[in-house]
């Protein structure tokens, strides 16, 4: 962490920071996370840093989630979009550097494009799945085939 | 998974081919050769590693497994009568959620042929689905009635992929929305066989609406199971075809072009073996002029063929509108009429090798 930094906010002592996510990208992040389901945890803090100096990439934004450990199918998935993320788990005060799998397949978390894929149908118990083509930049829709590009998923979080 | 892993095949002795399939065996090379069906031994003989195989989509057939279901439907035409038995006892259930008449007629007549009984639902009162009733639930009823074989055409993509997944029993797709139709495509690339002798090196044309077409995605696997296949997509931009098959034909190394310009489409009639039809459809344009100005260059007929090969094929899995002219019916290019008469003797053949007996 820069010094700049430190002198904005402060370190935490428990919870999850996901550091060298790029530049203005943070609000992508938060979506992979569904932020908003945090609301119903008392003691979750959320701290957004956008535009922060960054010795290794000039500017980067920082997420830290103050008495929150995120997911492990989340980091995989941040760590698909954002590959230069980095993710640490802070236990009262320790450092846990945590370096995802990156996942084969997506499972529940993301919405199919295609409106008429059977994965959108209100009421069918369908688990919606993706196979990730990460060298061609695609995830695919285990169902209907159709391709999401791996920049859009943040769009495309099941509700 | 991606489709029920193949059962154990049992391969004995092949017995001695009968006269109509050795015909075929010269015809075409046949890499494996399976079985012979003949009139006493039908009901062992359908030991294939299609058995109980879900066909949801064209991408899950090797070119093997498609050249024995060809050399089945072969031998469908040729011994007819050995085939009356081949379902009996097997219950195959048409739950078709959207219209149908072609698809839905060929497969229960297929099935009736084959000695199978059939469970139709193809009004839309027949099943549950329209007071409510969820896909899924209307797949376990069948499934506790105890059928052996679910077609299925659904307005959604993906639902037949589901659907093998929810049930047991295998799960032929006979639609899927926009997304596939893979026993058109079969019946497809057999009448190509059938009329042109082989598929290997074929330039094969589709033209229309290839992005909401069903039967182009599945017809374009298939295809692309074949040796020194060039295919040609002559669409306007916005009805090209879709981004997965370009990504599944690059991925197999198959050559394709993309025509897109009203005045390269006299060049790439010119090139082709047999040329695909598939009908505009006004609705799918988001500007009904555009509709207007463009429905004249993607209208087959005889002025367009005068590019063409003497030799081409017109194929269409019709019904056609006004999309292919009357007046080609009566020219060596029509093949549309005997594609669709092939519609029988593939359907007969995939049920027998799916569903088919062998106690």
């Amino acid at each position: 962490m820069s010094s700049e930094e430190q002198l904005l906010v402060r370190k935490i002592d428990w919870g999850t920071v996901i550091d060298h996510i790029p530049n203005w990208r943070a609000d992508q992040v938060l979506k992979l996370i569904e932020v908003e389901s945090l609301i119903k945890e008392p003691d979750v803090s959320v701290i957004v840093l956008k535009s922060v100096p960054s010795r290794k990439y000039g500017k980067k934004d920082v997420i830290k989630l103050y008495h929150y450990f995120i997911k492990e199918p989340d980091a995989a998935l941040i760590k698909l979009l954002f590959p230069t993320v980095t993710i640490n788990f802070i236990k009262d005060w320790k450092v846990q550097k945590y370096v995802p799998n990156l996942p084969e397949e997506l499972v529940g978390k993301v919405r199919c494009p295609e409106v008429t894929c059977i994965s959108n149908a209100r009421r069918e118990p369908v688990v919606r799945r993706f196979a990730v083509l990460k060298e061609k930049g695609y995830v695919r829709c285990y169902y209907c085939d159709a391709l999401l590009e791996i920049s859009s998923i943040p769009d495309f979080i099941a509700a | 998974m991606v489709c029920a892993p193949s059962k154990t095949v049992i391969r004995g002795e092949p017995p001695l081919p009968t006269d109509s399939v050795n015909a075929f065996y010269k015809a075409m090379p046949i890499r494996r050769r399976v079985f012979v069906l003949g009139d006493r031994e039908t009901r062992s003989a359908f030991k294939s590693d299609l058995r109980g195989r879900d066909i949801v989509s064209a991408k899950d057939l090797s070119r093997d497994e498609l050249e024995l279901v060809f050399e089945v439907a072969d031998d469908v035409l040729a011994n007819s009568s050995a085939y009356s038995a081949v379902l009996r006892g097997r219950r195959v259930a048409l739950l078709f959620v959207e219209p149908s008449t072609r698809t839905f007629s060929s497969f229960y007549i297929a099935a009736r042929r084959l000695g199978g009984d059939v469970l139709p639902l193809n009004e839309p009162e027949m099943t549950s689905l329209t007071k409510g009733e969820t896909l899924y639930d209307t797949l376990k009823m069948l499934e506790g009635y105890g059928v052996d074989c679910i077609v299925m055409r659904h307005p959604s993509r993906g639902a037949a992929r589901f659907a093998a997944d929810v049930v047991s029993a295998p799960v032929i797709n006979a639609g899927s929305g926009s997304q596939e139709h893979p026993t058109q495509a079969i019946l497809d690339v057999y009448t190509i066989l059938k009329k042109r002798g082989e598929v290997d090196g074929i330039s094969l044309g589709m033209l229309g609406d290839l992005r909401f077409s069903r039967t182009v995605p599945s017809l374009a696997y298939l295809v692309s199971n074949f040796d020194d296949v060039e295919l040609h997509f002559i669409a306007p931009s916005a009805l090209q075809v879709r981004q997965e098959v370009e990504l599944y034909l690059n991925d197999r190394n198959v050559k394709y072009t993309k025509v897109t310009r009203q005045q390269d489409i006299p060049d790439a009639i010119s090139r082709l073996d047999v040329l695909y039809v598939t009908r505009l459809q006004k609705e799918r344009f988001p500007d009904p002029s555009e509709y207007e100005r463009l429905k004249g260059s993607y209208r087959v007929d005889m002025d367009m063929l005068r590019y063409a090969k003497t030799s081409l094929g017109v194929m269409h899995p019709l019904p056609r509108v006004d999309e292919l002219d009357a007046e080609i019916d009566r020219t060596p290019h029509a093949w549309y009429f005997d594609q669709a008469s092939y519609g029988l003797p593939t359907r007969m053949a995939i049920f027998a090798l799916v569903v088919g007996e062998a106690r």
